[in-house]
């Protein structure tokens, strides 16, 4: 950095001796350099990548592959092996590799066919039975079948390396047999109703039992991957690219592209710049301001889809572990549920929907965000707890916390509201909902004390906070979001493992956890669900903001416009989904447009390019012959 | 001078010797062009610094509540235009510069005086001490800078003070190798070895005697120095570990990054911090240079 | 002979010495960090309490501080630097740096030899026309380039030449090391393309060093006996400069090369993110986030020892260009 600063004078000493005694050394700098730039010249040559030739039918055809180039910003690829990547990007990647057993309807994300072309489960609900399709091939011309679904989940279970990514879909699980080549049939311990939301890929049985160790295999070293999904991946180059082939003969269809390209930068500012300028054909998570610029470009639409995230923040209840101890020093009056009423009155949702997120945000104190439309809850009118500071104070009032004389109110017992807030460094969104929270609260008496912090998850496990932010994505099936705020996923003891969100331990809550992780009919669960939500509403715990949306846009020019399929079908979004509907549905622009913007560069790029080359190696040159020119000058 | 004679003379005419130095020195330096234009921005932006407070209100700072327009273009009532949240950017340069300048000063104060500390003990007490010290200097010279700080704020969590200590404690071994060295040729001087002959111990020579003839070099490396811990400031909170309830130029930068102003073409968010970095680091090299120039009649303009 | 003997050995064992210093405090330095990789890195995921156990056992987290120094320093004296948290289809970390070594050496080698050749060129002319408009104007513009910061240089090409601004066309990528699926003969022209904008960039800002150094090291030399000896001789001023002022006034400008290596990681970190260099520099900010302590101490070890060996060669090499040291 320019901040260890130049030393001139560090060794300044006179000359002494006769200087005839160097020679120029010039000339060997010149060459040194040159043979420098020589061998960067071959090492870039011999760069490993590239996919090798790409699918049979555009190289008969003779054209360019149509291709889809993704911008991603800061995708963190951990592993391409399916049975031990956790980030989100190779899972997505998965998606598109692998079939599942079953997926999620672009339509509202419901469960629909994958693998798996029917199902049906006994009376007791313990025994599953899955037909697997009979059309579906691998990539290597393998047809799937049931064993590779068997295969797959009983590595999971059996195999400790397998078990990082996906064990916890299977838990519950006692066994998983094909029992003839288009049957599987899974056993459970207990009914369960999450049976077709097991995000598993499915893994071709004769590649990988040639495997010792799945946890250990990498997954990366031979290209194409033998997988079973509508795309095929063909290369991967660390922190810069992926590529993927259609699969011309995947059941459902072939995509409409034949190649696609995801393309990592680092820099949010560099990836839309990419898409003005062609490099890439779509980008997703701008910003608001970046959308809002990017829907004035022509051959650019800009695609706001409805958040899978949820904002928001908890309360402490009295963090306490199972076993009675209690954990930290949260504030003993946010125990007392009127003082959480209090704060759910003096939140205004919209104010943050409209000045922090401008806009782009749906404002709702639900937990389910809106786009899964059959779990969705709104209070209606008598439920609402509105933004209401007058009712707020009343309530405060009323429940006996007087104002000091500096405004603050103490509770009945003597404790001074001060709340600590600690709320992530690195979320602009939410810095500025914590000031707003100073704010409000100050307006009914309570203090609130704000510290950013780059380890949330520590205040967490002390539980020495009063108010933590927080945000989770929510999948498709509810079970996994619900069950991080019941009694149950507490630590045992203090300083033991966890999984709550929020220490919060409500009975009622806990007993309707319990009846819809096993509730089989559907509706019956969406019921439960939709209760649970205002349970969690009215308790204050945790509480809800809205959900962010997500900002996408892509390139007409290249993807046909309206073409991707978006999930769900209206205000969804196309990068992100549970599925491969957006990959898969989108069609090139025009006919045979979209050729791949960054397979050929423009011409004037590639003149400049060799034109550098070209200057440093004769620049070179010149130095060179001057210096030895008049070398031969004597004194 | 004998030791018998009242103290107060002969400190008397050190003052007045200095004093006259001082006068010399300026005059000197008021013949650089450069080094006056550079003083001139420096005062101006201090001054600015300081009065801030003065002329912008906590409200006109406030995300929640600034009344101006959302990121609008330069205009008569906002000269340089409005981020986000309708705060003005030329309310918001003005306020930055005192955390820029105070991280500034108050990182490069630390770092020089750890260098000088260690350059004036290594030069001074030789032997051991001075290769023990000198091998440490070296060793966090050779840690990458940027590296050590970065994981330095990491660790100790983001805040102002933080940033000074992460940014001093990686700065100084320059300073202190160009003290060690400046100290060895102020001792190998004539006066200095009669101080000792006549009883001078070591706290009298470090400071009555090298120290002095210390402090013109490190003045002026201090001035340069200065220059780079403002842009190492503006870095770190480029890179989202600057103290995020303190504005700067560096964190109005990183909220004009995080929002993807570039992109979306609010040239006037981007530009005006920038240029702010890089006319006061220019200003304090400018002035640097020029006190080296006189400090070190060699480096002038050759006539 | 035997003092150069012992010169080097000197050097040499000093520096194994701070190498040694440098694995140690690699280790608990980092395991100071705030932050728990294995809940940052299962954030947002559907885990389980099993799973998060298994995870921390994989990674060694479970096991008191004193075994995972033990284990630590085990694996250094094997060479090994262990496997990292993220990138767990990567084979380890010395292959994870072996593989992103190349495009930042590219980046920063490239960047080092044209700026200093840059600097080094324009320090001569500067000092030898000392005082002049070209002279003035030379400084001026490198210490102005020297005091912009680096990131904010870097989005402004970004701006003007990436994204094109007015009449000036956008002809530079706006980031990466290459496009995909170039292979290759091809791939020269591709990769040179995408080079220009962040070799710009930290060219920009570091030339200034090389120019100011060198210039002033001339002015010294211009001061001296000998060349008023060599111009009295009726030598040419060319030669003059060339064949006597230049070359001794080179060698402070040659160590300042190998010193300032750590200042150039600093940049290279910048502009890696910036222009999405897909190289060591930003892999080590990436990791501090999670923190992916192998990686994190793997890299932190690779940078210090790079430097560390950089200013071995320049202490060993010194001697060898100016002879007054040697003696």
């Amino acid at each position: 950095m320019n901040w260890s600063s130049f030393g001139h004078g560090s060794s300044s000493t006179s000359p002494a001796a006769d200087p005839a005694a160097t020679r120029p050394r010039s000339t060997r700098w010149a060459v040194g350099i040159l043979a420098a730039a020589l061998a960067a010249i071959g090492l870039v040559a011999t760069l490993p990548g590239g996919a090798p030739s790409p699918a049979a039918a555009s190289e008969e055809s003779g054209e360019e592959p149509t291709t889809l180039t993704v911008g991603v910003v800061d995708p963190t690829v951990d592993s391409l092996n399916p049975f031990t990547s956790i980030y989100s990007t190779p899972t997505q990647i998965h998606r598109l590799m692998y079939d599942y057993l079953t997926m999620y309807s672009a339509e509202d994300a419901t469960p629909t066919e994958g693998l798996a072309e029917d199902w049906e489960f006994s009376e007791d609900g313990l025994t599953w039975t899955y037909t697997i399709r009979d059309d579906s091939t691998f990539s290597d011309g393998e047809p799937v079948t049931a064993d590779d679904v068997a295969y797959t989940y009983n590595t999971i279970m059996e195999d400790d390396s397998g078990a990082m990514a996906n064990s916890s879909y299977l838990d519950n699980v006692e066994s998983v047999t094909a029992t003839d080549e288009h049957t599987v049939e899974i056993k459970l311990a207990r009914p369960s109703a999450s049976m077709l939301a097991i995000d598993i890929p499915i893994v071709p049985e004769h590649v990988w039992e040639q495997v010792e160790n799945p946890g250990d295999f990498s997954n990366e070293d031979e290209y194409p991957i033998v997988g079973n999904g509508p795309w095929i991946l063909t290369d991967y180059q660390r922190n810069e690219s992926l590529t993927l082939e259609a699969n011309e003969d995947y059941w459902r269809g072939a995509p409409g592209f034949d190649r696609l390209v995801y393309r990592f930068y680092k820099d949010g500012d560099a990836v839309v710049e990419a898409l003005r300028k062609g490099e890439v054909s779509f980008v997703s998570g701008l910003t608001t301001l970046q959308a809002q610029a990017l829907e004035n470009e022509q051959d650019i639409v800009v695609n706001e889809a409805v958040g899978k995230r949820f904002a928001g923040l908890t309360l402490n209840p009295g963090a306490e572990a199972k076993n009675g101890e209690s954990i930290g020093d949260g504030n003993p009056a946010l125990r007392d549920p009127e003082v959480r009423t209090a704060i759910l009155h003096a939140i205004d949702r919209e104010a943050v929907a409209e000045r922090v997120y401008s806009g782009k945000l749906e404002p709702s104190g639900s937990y389910i965000p809106s786009r899964y439309a059959d779990y969705h809850w709104e209070p209606d009118e008598s439920e609402i707890i509105a933004y209401d500071p007058d009712e707020a104070n009343r309530i405060l009032d009323e429940a006996g916390y007087a104002r000091g004389d500096d405004g603050i109110r103490v509770s009945p017992d003597g404790t001074r509201l001060t709340l600590r807030q600690y709320v992530h460094s690195d979320i602009p969104e939410y810095l500025q909902i914590a000031k707003f929270m100073e704010e409000w609260l100050a307006e009914i008496g309570i203090e609130v004390e704000t510290t950013p912090s780059d380890d949330i998850g520590g205040f967490l496990d002390s539980g020495e906070f009063d108010i933590l932010f927080t945000g989770w994505t929510v999948n498709p099936d509810p079970d996994y979001i619900f069950s991080i705020q019941t009694c149950d996923v507490r630590p045992a003891e203090p300083g033991e493992s966890y999984q709550t969100d929020s220490y919060m331990c409500d009975p009622a809550y806990d007993q309707m956890y319990a009846e819809q992780k096993t509730e089989l009919d559907p509706d019956a669960r969406a019921e439960i669900v939709q209760d649970m939500q205002q349970e969690l509403y009215e308790h204050g715990v945790v509480i809800i903001f809205g959900y962010p949306d997500m900002l996408e846009a892509y390139r007409t020019d290249v993807i046909e416009e309206g073409s991707p399929q978006t999930q769900p079908a209206e205000n969804g979004n196309i990068y992100g989904q549970d599925g491969y509907w957006g990959w898969w549905s989108a069609q090139p622009a025009g006919s045979g447009g979209g050729s791949g913007d960054d397979d050929s560069m423009s011409p004037v790029a590639v003149g400049v390019g060799v034109g550098a080359v070209v200057v440093v190696v004769v620049g070179g040159f010149l130095l060179m012959r001057r210096r030895s020119a008049t070398a031969g000058q004597r004194e | 001078m004998s030791a018998t004679t009242s103290p107060s003379v002969p400190r008397h005419l050190a003052w007045a010797r200095r004093a006259r130095t001082v006068r010399r020195l300026w005059r000197e330096f008021r013949r650089s062009r450069p080094g006056l234009l550079g003083l001139g921005v420096l005062l101006l932006a201090c001054v600015a610094a300081l009065v801030a407070p003065l002329f912008i209100s906590p409200v006109e700072l406030s995300v929640s509540r600034a009344p101006g327009p959302f990121v609008a273009p330069p205009s008569w009532d906002y000269p340089l235009g409005t981020d986000k949240f309708g705060r003005s950017i030329l309310d918001l340069i003005w306020q930055g510069a005192r955390v820029s300048l105070t991280v500034g000063f108050l990182a490069t104060f630390m770092s020089v005086f750890l260098g000088t500390l260690i350059g004036i003990a290594a030069g001074h007490y030789r032997g051991w001490t001075e290769a023990a010290l000198m091998r440490f200097t070296d060793w966090v010279l050779v840690l990458p800078t940027l590296v050590l700080a970065v994981s330095l704020v990491v660790v100790m969590g983001r805040g102002i003070g933080t940033i000074i200590i992460a940014i001093g404690i990686t700065a100084w071994p320059v300073t202190a190798r160009l003290v060690r060295a400046q100290t060895l040729a102020v001792e190998s001087r004539p006066y200095v070895e009669r101080a000792k002959v006549l009883g001078g111990g070591h706290w009298h020579v470090m400071t009555r005697h090298v120290l002095p003839n210390v402090m013109p070099i490190v003045l002026a490396r201090t001035t340069l120095l200065v220059a780079g811990t403002i842009i190492a400031e503006s870095t770190l909170a480029f890179l989202g570990l600057g103290d995020p309830s303190r504005i700067s130029w560096g964190s109005t930068l990183q909220e004009a990054r995080d929002s993807g102003a570039t992109s979306a073409g609010l040239w006037w968010w981007i530009l005006p911090p920038g240029i702010a970095i890089a006319l006061v680091a220019l200003a304090f090299t400018l002035v640097g240079r020029a006190l080296e120039q006189v400090l070190n009649p060699r480096l002038r303009e050759r006539l | 002979m035997g003092k150069t003997a012992r010169y080097v050995v000197g050097r040499v064992l000093g520096a194994a010495l701070s190498l040694l210093a440098v694995a140690f405090i690699g280790f608990f330095l980092f395991r100071v960090l705030p932050g728990d990789p294995v809940r940052t890195m299962t954030e947002d995921q559907a885990v389980s309490l099993e799973q998060l156990e298994a995870l921390r056992a994989e990674f060694g987290l479970d096991q008191p501080l004193w075994q995972q120094f033990v284990d630590y320093v085990v694996q250094l004296a094997h060479l090994d630097l262990g496997t990292s948290f993220q990138y767990r289809g990567a084979e380890s970390v010395a292959g994870l740096i072996g593989e992103k070594l190349l495009p930042t050496i590219l980046l920063v080698g490239t960047a080092t030899i044209i700026s200093a050749v840059l600097g080094l060129w324009l320090g001569v002319r500067s000092g030898w026309r000392n005082g002049s408009v070209s002279d003035r104007v030379n400084t001026g513009v490198a210490l102005t380039l020297w005091s912009v910061p680096t990131f904010w240089l870097g989005l402004m090409l970004i701006i003007v030449f990436a994204a094109g601004l007015g009449p000036i066309p956008d002809i530079f990528p706006a980031g990466g090391m290459r496009d995909p699926n170039v292979t290759g003969w091809a791939l020269v022209p591709n990769v040179a393309m995408h080079m220009v904008l962040p070799v710009t960039t930290l060219v920009a800002v570091v030339y200034a060093q090389y120019l100011l150094v060198m210039r002033s090291s001339l002015l010294d030399e211009m001061g001296s006996d000998y060349l008023l000896t060599a111009r009295a001789k009726g030598l040419r001023d060319a030669a003059v400069r060339r064949r006597h002022a230049v070359p001794n006034a080179l060698l402070p400008t040659v160590t300042l090369i190998a010193i300032d290596l750590g200042g150039i990681v600093a940049g290279t970190i910048l502009v890696e993110s910036v222009f999405s260099w897909p190289g060591l520099g930003n892999m080590f900010y990436e990791a501090l986030k999670v923190p992916d302590l192998p990686l994190i101490q793997g890299l932190f070890i690779f940078f210090s020892a790079s430097v560390i060996l950089m200013n071995l060669l320049a202490d060993l090499v010194y001697p060898l260009l100016d002879p007054r040291v040697r003696r």
